[in-house]
């Protein structure tokens, strides 16, 4: 049995956990569910003893089985915690890449586990380490057992990591975020993974996610932070039939379960009609081994097979795949970053625009927001003489796009590190449309955001898709977005079109293997 | 067995641009071999003749297609300057090779002093919590980087060698008559290179453990109950490594290529000095060679750096 009970932890003056009371049943999977900065990650950490060494408990405590682990007032026991960390408490992290030691083979990284808590022969350990991979689902155990983490995919290594975290068969497992950064075909199987381990072990699990939909599928209960505090707590049916918090009622909405996006008729294409923006016929895609070296390899790599097809005015086609799949190159070749093509890509629109996933380290963060909203109409100015605006009209239209993107004209003069992340997202958007283009790609745009965040971005590309007759190419691993999106939608594979078609008719009806698990996995 | 042809096939070529830049860099600075010899001496007809027997009276690029083939069949030539006695020209590879172990034995002891000074103290800096530890080693190395070398050496020389008489200064002992007393009179001068370097090098490191205390497999060491000690030694350290093996590197190969200023203080007689003498006499066939010989030390430093980067970080594969 854990126990927290009235923990507050603050970072110098800021509380970013307020007086939060959780109890973890043995054999039960506890959902802390909430959005970033909700305290969600610091709870978890202060309980494993993982917090940065900033932080305070200024009141509370925690019990595990009836030991004090930590308790305000009381300088933290490491001694006493490393008793528990790794042998009876385990942690499962989110970006099971930058978890594992870079420098070390997996195989040696789990069996440090084993050597820091028993006494255990060389080859006893190795055997051990061997059985854990392959209950974890690990397939040739003896290879993985000597891989380094940059050799393996990223549901692997997150195997890894479960394998680490389960192979003492510790009472409580805090898994944060387990599945955020992975593929959604390997989403699915590391849940039905934890659940699997969960019920062979009877562990207690606490889980922690932005996504209620996925507390859902693997937590009898759920806890709903905000702002440090833990606004409802009650057995995971219950919240959804009926919650009783304002804030959870917005969790569950914002969840981009398949709600079809409400457009305007009127607005909607006719697919007869209307003229194509983009065609690309029998497109090959490749890329030249060994970099732009001078001994670089002649060899070519083809990441994009016979793609074909079209995008039409005012329409938004969702691109879907797994990572891997060829999406970027295909954007990369529609705009002409990567030359290295074969096959034909006719564009209307002489200068598409892209929006990038991560909003935080897409801009530059020296500069003002005004400053980057004016960048592209400078860069086009020199491409383009035709097109020169004086610096006058282009503070203009920097501050009539900020107005669109929905932000108040006193973020002009602010820099990105001043902005949230949704706010940054806002001004990608703002840089991709000032030049008024009539095609742009969106690169997995909100992937990077809360769901909350994810809602209010994916609310404004619709309006602002409308107000400027806009195009998108709109690229997601996330079908619930694509669903959301979408007027058409192409899925990937491998570097080939396996299926292209409209949304609803996909949806209700795949025709494809392929195209049916992804489906399912969402 | 790519890779090894490629880096030699790029050395080769490195050393020909070099060597074409030099030959071409001595063309066009003022100053002429054949007064410079003949000095207050110097008349036309000796002038001539002197010219005649350097074969400077060739157009330049028959001087330099000659050089060229004579070094790659071996013969480095001889010095214009010095002479082995009244009747014998003093070749170039003899002249060099009896002032490169100086420098290289030289450049071994500092290196050695960098290394297992500057690799734990930075651990021990990189681990230290209290502030005036920190303050303390933030002094220090701030000092050592900051003074300039000559002046350290002057300092070396007058503390160990004047008050403490550790050793005696100008009392050179060649390595060919007694070796450790060599090695001991190169302790001091490879103090005064090692010094700011094992301070950079010390910072550097913590820096760069301190960053890599803020990765995430550093919280999944913890996580399974590692010490701060096992989690630095074990997880940090290699990892940690990286940018410092480039910067040893780069400081490796500075003093291979002969720390003139150190070697003009303590007196040894090394390539640093050499060179400098050379280039003021007009001596083209050492600068030459010694040219190609800096070259080629400080790509070979960094091919090194390169296949201990792979040893260090398996990401790092051989393409």
């Amino acid at each position: 049995m854990i126990r927290i009970e009235d923990l507050t932890v603050a970072f110098g003056e800021t509380e970013a956990v307020k007086h939060v009371n959780l109890e973890l049943k043995p054999g039960e999977i506890l959902g802390v569910v909430g959005e970033s900065g909700s305290g969600k990650s610091v709870t978890a950490l202060t309980l494993m003893g993982l917090i940065s060494e900033e932080a305070r408990i200024t009141t509370g405590r925690i019990l595990f089985d009836d030991v004090v682990l930590a308790e305000a007032g009381r300088p933290k026991d490491k001694a006493l915690y490393r008793k528990y960390q790794g042998d009876r408490m385990s942690m499962i992290f989110q970006e099971p890449m930058t978890s594992l030691n870079p420098t070390w083979k997996v195989g040696r990284q789990v069996e440090e586990t084993l050597r820091l808590h028993r006494d255990l022969s060389k080859e006893e350990r190795r055997r051990q380490v061997l059985d854990a991979f392959t209950a974890v689902g690990l397939r040739d155990v003896e290879k993985v057992y000597g891989s380094y983490p940059h050799e393996l995919s990223g549901g692997m290594r997150q195997r890894v990591m479960i394998a680490m975290a389960v192979i003492l068969h510790p009472g409580l497992i805090v898994a944060d975020e387990p599945t955020t950064a992975l593929d959604v075909t390997i989403q699915n199987q590391i849940i039905e993974l934890l659940r699997k381990i969960n019920s062979e072990q009877k562990n207690t699990m606490l889980f922690i996610t932005h996504d209620l939909n996925l507390a859902r599928r693997i937590c009898q209960r759920i806890a709903v932070m905000k702002d440090g505090r833990v606004v409802e707590t009650g057995p995971t049916e219950e919240i959804f039939e009926t919650p009783r918090e304002a804030y959870t009622r917005r969790l569950i909405q914002a969840v981009p379960s398949r709600i079809k996006k409400t457009r305007k008729t009127e607005n909607a294409v006719s697919p007869d009609k209307a003229d194509n923006i983009l065609e690309v016929r029998d497109l090959n895609v490749y890329y030249r081994e060994g970099g732009n070296s001078l001994f670089a390899g002649k060899r070519k790599h083809c990441v994009v097979e016979n793609a074909t097809f079209d995008i039409k005015v005012g329409e938004i086609l969702g691109l879907v795949g797994e990572s891997g799949c060829g999406k970027t190159s295909l954007s990369k070749a529609i705009l002409r970053m990567n030359k290295n093509i074969q096959g034909s890509i006719v564009c209307r629109e002489p200068y598409p625009q892209m929006i990038f996933q991560d909003p935080y380290s897409s801009l530059n963060p020296v500069k003002t927001v005004g400053w980057l909203l004016k960048e592209p109409l400078r860069a086009l100015g020199r491409l383009d003489p035709s097109r020169e605006m004086t610096e006058a009209d282009m503070e203009a239209a920097a501050y009539d796009m900020l107005r669109k993107v929905g932000m108040e004209e006193s973020y002009f003069h602010r820099r990105p590190s001043q902005l949230s992340g949704g706010q940054r997202q806002r001004i990608s958007i703002g840089q991709a449309l000032i030049t008024r283009p009539r095609l742009v790609i969106a690169d997995e745009p909100v992937s990077a955001l809360d769901v909350t965040m994810q809602a209010q971005i994916m609310e404004l590309m619709l309006e602002l898709q409308e107000e400027l007759k806009l195009s998108y190419l709109f690229i997601s691993h996330d079908i619930n977005v694509i669903y959301r999106m979408s007027d058409r939608i192409m899925v990937m594979q491998r570097g080939r079109i396996v299926e292209i078609g409209d949304t609803e008719g996909v949806f209700r009806n795949p025709g494809q293997e392929y195209t049916k698990l992804l489906l399912k996995e969402s | 067995m790519k890779y090894f042809a490629k880096k030699i096939i790029t050395l080769i070529m490195t050393l020909f641009v070099v060597s074409v830049a030099a030959f071409v860099a001595f063309q066009i600075i003022p100053g002429d071999v054949v007064t410079s010899i003949l000095g207050t001496e110097a008349t036309p007809e000796r002038e001539v003749q002197l010219r005649a027997q350097l074969g400077l009276d060739r157009p330049p690029i028959e001087r330099y297609v000659n050089w060229i083939t004579d070094v790659l069949k071996g013969d480095l030539g001889v010095s214009y300057r010095y002479s082995k006695n009244m009747n014998e020209m003093m070749p170039v590879a003899e002249l060099i090779g009896d002032k490169l172990p100086v420098t290289l034995w030289l450049a071994a002891v500092s290196l050695g002093i960098i290394i297992v000074v500057s690799i734990p103290l930075g651990v021990l800096w990189a681990r230290s919590r209290s502030r005036v530890a920190d303050a303390l080693f933030s002094v220090c190395t701030q000092v050592t980087m900051a003074v300039p070398s000559f002046f350290l050496g002057i300092l070396v020389t007058y503390l160990f060698g004047i008050i403490l008489k550790l050793f005696a200064p100008g009392g050179y002992v060649s390595y060919k008559e007694d070796f450790a007393g060599f090695l001991g009179y190169l302790l001091f001068p490879a103090i005064s290179i090692a010094l700011p370097k094992v301070a950079m090098t010390a910072r550097f490191l913590r820096n760069s453990m301190l960053t890599e205390m803020k990765s995430d497999y550093v919280r999944t060491a913890y996580s399974k109950g590692c010490t701060d000690r096992r989690v630095m030694y074990a997880h940090v350290l290699r990892n940690a490594l990286m940018p410092v093996v480039t910067f040893l590197g780069m400081i490796i190969a500075e003093i291979v290529a002969g720390s003139i200023v150190v070697e003009q203080v303590f007196g040894l007689p090394g390539v640093g000095r050499l060179l400098i003498s050379s280039i003021s006499t007009r001596d083209f066939p050492v600068v030459e060679i010694l040219i190609l010989y800096i070259t080629f030390v400080v790509i070979f430093v960094y091919f090194l750096v390169d296949i201990l980067y792979r040893v260090i970080d398996p990401r790092i594969s051989n393409r």
